[in-house]
């Protein structure tokens, strides 16, 4: 097969697959369509560049079509060949190397262009080579891509920091905490760190989307924060990924780093995430973080923005939560189920289930009337939880809690659910809170109740979802409607069982 | 601009009188002019009426014209604003010795300890090549001149922790024939200047020492003590006994140092010199200073290479007022490179601000033992290194390249001269900055 010359080539595979193409959508790498024409090139046909040349002058092209307009100019007789659609099929390549996998049809590969690049790639030879590292490339387009991002971040430390200059990289490296042996401590401050962090001002705030999650991210650490705990969030040493993916950060938080406990989840979601999340961590006014002593976090800032209440900044993060937040919401598990079992929490409370429309107009009025006049203060997702690091697992869960009960309450009310909340929220600036509550309408009614919600706390949360959320709300206390009579008191509990996140555990349940 | 007043500072010191003419034109002309142009030669002219007013006790004068520089002096302003109120503070400082104190400045509490962490230290080192210039060039000749031996000790005279070595370990991990053994000492003594660190001496020992073993380097480092004072506490009060340098001098013998005799000698004088006191200590030529006592002992340790780093300005025993210009005219040059790379309102700048502002505080306020800053210039240190009985190595080609591209990573402000193939002087702008120098004793047999 690799001496055959261009040919349409046989279709016998096409009837051994037996791919269900219904989906119109691309078919994977490497799975064709089983109706798809398979063509297999030789390696010199493969890699010719111009396989099409004009008879008069040589000139080659890539295409028929180039050399017949060309042969216009020769005065020749050129026709333009019509595609037909009803013949036409998809072809497909197949590499001509016969140990590779490509080389059976059933795994062909739908593009030209990348048949031949996979062929010089993997087999061919590689000819370009970077000046300034020790890559080597097949395929020029490689090597130009490459040529832009070496040479710019040489060097990185273990602790995530990078340096353009060998001497500094070596000078940091011999004395940083990362070579310590026994270290564990969270020097991990430096993943932050990024290079030229120091010389450079504060780059202007992130896009939108990316400000997004700060505030929630914050919820947790600023639950721990003071004594410098670790977070649940446990972004993996290897936020190396992530430091790199932060383009801003220039807040060495403690939140970011303490985690030199693996959390897996997190690590593959930040990176799913491509940065949104990455990015929101870093930028995360963990200028927030930075100052533990504040009470309110910054996610109650962020919500009593959106609420249009005295907190200061984060109206762009307001508006940016509704988007990027709700959606993406597939690498939701950005905080990881912690070691205790969340599921107490959410576990099955009595209270009947309550339509989330009613739910959130209630909250909100009882926002407004909540001294503390955020409506997602009022629902206590503001973790006045800098009291409270030693329950850390209560904290972050019960802070998490009540987005991800929200949310899930969320997928149970698709039609009904109006954006208006009533007098807590003015709808100033923010199509904040709205888009909050819309935000979850549009994309998370579509993910099944098994889908990791807004905080990534699916798995249990979405289980007792239902009775969690009321029983949340329950805690809340004032003002829902017949099915949160149980709901009782006023706003001043609200704030008193947040305080203590032990009642929060209690009153959950 | 400066590099005109560089010229003429000797001569306004010494041949212009009217410039110290106390009278109240003067101010009133200095003010003036001052008025159209705040720049660096109005202050400079501010200072020296500052310095002679206290030289002739005249309060009022000193009085007015510290109402003028207070006006133009700024900490976070452009760099002579900058470096003005460094100076104003440092003559402050002064004038509260000598007369009545109304501010409470004393030599102890003037050097505020900012402690830096490790990672910081090694950050500030190569934030500008202030100090990477000196560590790779002295690096680069040490490399060279200990080609061949098997063992290496490297005694480290210098103010920066241990910086130096992380890439020289490196070098000599990468050599193709591998790296030889290595042993460093440090002295526990050293000048109360900064950087200062937070952790302690043995902590960089640990970390330079895990280091070397990922590094597969045979290393070794040990803190040589110098008692009583075996920590860098010393305050500048007890750096008044010249005592202190005596007892330092004296542990500088083979056996204190534990010098072997296999082991090919090394010593790293970076930025380490210019505390060395100069003032001569007797009457008669034959007692020499601190400074000389020091290189005639290192000398007699056979040392197999001598790298001198250093501050390239005259600091030494000029009287105030020139003093006062000259250092203006040099630090000037630290200040303008932090302003290039950092922005006004930097913490981290205003730091490093601060620390030559301690520099400066003691190049000015302090007179006699007390004034532990006395740099000298390259050239004055070539001809003492030369009556010492040391010659010096010439720079190889490799050296120099190295040096250029090091310099290249930087900022283009930063350039280098090499003067005779002896010295390599760092430039700012073309203004010299630091020199760094290698010798050897002459009787030292090896040509290179």
């Amino acid at each position: 097969m690799a001496e055959m010359d261009i040919s349409s080539g046989s279709n016998a595979e096409n009837q051994t697959s037996d791919e269900p193409a219904t989906k119109k959508r691309r078919n994977q790498p490497g799975m064709p369509d089983p109706d798809a024409e398979v063509i297999a090139l030789s390696p010199k046909a493969l890699l010719a560049t111009n396989r099409f040349v004009c008879e008069i002058c040589n000139k080659g092209f890539q295409r028929e079509q180039n050399l017949q307009l060309h042969r216009r100019g020769h005065n020749l007789p050129w026709k333009l060949k019509q595609r037909t659609d009803n013949e036409v099929r998809k072809r497909v390549y197949v590499c001509p190397e016969i140990s590779c996998i490509h080389h059976d049809p059933a795994r062909a590969l739908g593009d030209l262009t990348g048949i031949k690049k996979h062929f010089c790639r993997k087999h061919g030879e590689k000819k370009y080579k970077c000046e300034r590292c020790t890559k080597i490339y097949a395929v020029q387009s490689d090597w130009k891509a490459h040529m832009k991002i070496c040479g710019s971040r040489e060097y990185r430390c273990d602790c995530g920091t990078l340096f353009a200059r060998k001497d500094s990289f070596i000078t940091h490296r011999a004395f940083c905490d990362a070579l310590a042996v026994e270290s564990t401590r969270p020097q991990t401050l430096k993943v932050q760190a990024v290079n030229g962090v120091s010389s450079s001002p504060p780059p202007p705030p992130l896009t939108p989307s990316t400000g997004v999650l700060s505030p929630v991210l914050s919820i947790q650490s600023s639950a721990e924060l003071p004594e410098n705990q670790t977070v649940h969030f446990q972004p993996q040493p290897g936020t190396a990924a992530l430091s790199t993916s932060i383009t801003t950060a220039t807040t060495t938080t403690t939140v970011a780093v303490t985690a030199s406990c693996g959390s897996s989840t997190y690590k593959r979601n930040i990176n799913s995430s491509s940065g949104v999340f990455a990015s929101i961590f870093a930028s995360s006014t963990l200028d927030e973080l930075a100052q533990p002593s504040r009470p309110p976090s910054s996610y109650s800032d962020l919500l009593c923005a959106m609420a249009g209440s005295e907190c200061s900044t984060m109206d762009p993060m307001s508006l940016s939560l509704s988007s990027s937040l709700y959606l993406s919401s597939s690498p939701a598990s950005l905080f990881p189920t912690t070691s205790q079992d969340p599921n107490r929490h959410y576990a099955s409370s009595p209270q009947p289930a309550l339509s989330a429309t009613a739910l959130l107009q209630k909250a909100a009025q009882i926002g407004a009337t909540s001294a503390n006049s955020s409506f997602l203060h009022g629902l206590g997702l503001a973790t006045s939880s800098s009291s409270n690091p030693q329950d850390n697992a209560a904290s972050a869960t019960t802070t998490a809690l009540s987005p991800s009960h929200w949310n899930s309450h969320m997928q149970l009310e698709n039609s009904s659910f109006t954006p208006r909340l009533g007098p807590g929220i003015p709808s100033n600036g923010s199509s904040g809170l709205n888009d909050l509550m819309i935000g979850p309408s549009t994309s998370l009614f579509s993910n099944k109740p098994t889908t990791l919600d807004f905080l990534g706390l699916g798995m249990g949360a979405s289980e007792a979802s239902p009775d969690g959320f009321s029983a949340f709300l329950t805690s809340i206390g004032g003002g829902l409607n017949a099915a949160a009579a149980s709901v009782g008191g006023g706003v001043s509990s609200v704030g008193d069982a947040w305080d203590d996140p032990s009642d929060r555990k209690t009153s959950m349940l | 601009m400066k590099a005109e007043l560089r010229g003429n500072s000797s001569s306004i010191s010494l041949q212009n009188p009217s410039l110290f003419n106390t009278t109240q034109s003067s101010i009133s002309g200095a003010l003036k002019e001052c008025v159209g142009s705040l720049d660096g030669a109005c202050i400079e002219k501010l200072l020296l009426h500052f310095a002679s007013a206290l030289e002739s006790n005249d309060v009022t004068l000193a009085q007015q014209v510290m109402w003028v520089l207070n006006n133009v002096a700024s900490s976070i302003g452009d760099p002579n604003q900058r470096l003005a109120s460094w100076f104003l503070r440092a003559l402050i400082s002064r004038a509260a010795r000598v007369s009545p104190p109304t501010i409470n400045f004393d030599g102890r509490s003037a050097l505020q300890r900012r402690l830096m962490t490790v990672t910081e230290l090694a950050g500030y080192v190569d934030l500008i090549p202030w100090h990477r210039f000196g560590f790779c060039a002295s690096n680069s000749i040490i490399f060279k001149a200990i080609q061949g031996f098997p063992r290496v000790h490297i005694l480290d005279f210098s103010i920066t922790h241990c910086m130096q070595w992380p890439t020289l370990i490196d070098a000599l991990a990468k050599r193709p024939e591998g790296p030889p053994s290595l042993r460093i000492s440090v002295p526990s003594w050293r000048p109360p200047v900064h950087p200062l660190l937070n952790v302690s001496s043995e902590e960089v020992c640990q970390r330079l020492t895990n280091f070397a073993k990922f590094k597969d380097v045979p290393f070794e480092i040990n803190v040589f003590e110098v008692p009583p004072l075996s920590t860098m506490d010393a305050g500048i009060s007890q750096l008044g006994s010249s005592d202190l340098y005596d007892l330092f001098l004296n542990q500088l013998n083979p056996s204190t140092l534990e010098l072997r005799d296999d082991e090919a000698l090394v010593i790293n004088c970076q930025n380490w010199l210019r505390y060395m006191p100069d003032e001569q200590k007797g009457s008669t030529s034959h007692d020499t200073s601190c400074r000389d006592a020091f290189l005639e002992i290192i000398k007699d340790l056979s040392p197999c290479i001598v790298t001198v780093v250093d501050e390239d300005c005259d600091l030494g025993t000029l009287s105030l007022a020139s003093r006062i210009t000259t250092c203006f005219n040099y630090l000037w040059i630290p200040f303008d490179a932090f302003e290039t790379f950092l922005p006004k309102n930097s913490p981290q700048r205003i730091e490093y601000e601060a620390d030559i502002g301690h520099k400066i505080e003691n190049i000015i306020g302090f007179e006699g033992i007390q004034r532990i800053e006395r740099l000298e210039s390259g050239i004055n240190l070539s001809k003492r290194m030369a009556n010492k009985g040391f010659q010096s190595v010439p720079f190889c080609e490799e050296t120099v390249k190295e040096v250029k591209i090091l310099l290249d990573e930087h900022a283009s402000g930063w350039g280098m001269k090499k003067d005779d193939d002896d010295m390599l002087v760092l430039t700012w702008k073309g203004h010299n900055s630091i020199y760094a120098t290698a010798w050897v004793p002459c009787s030292y047999g090896v040509e290179y």
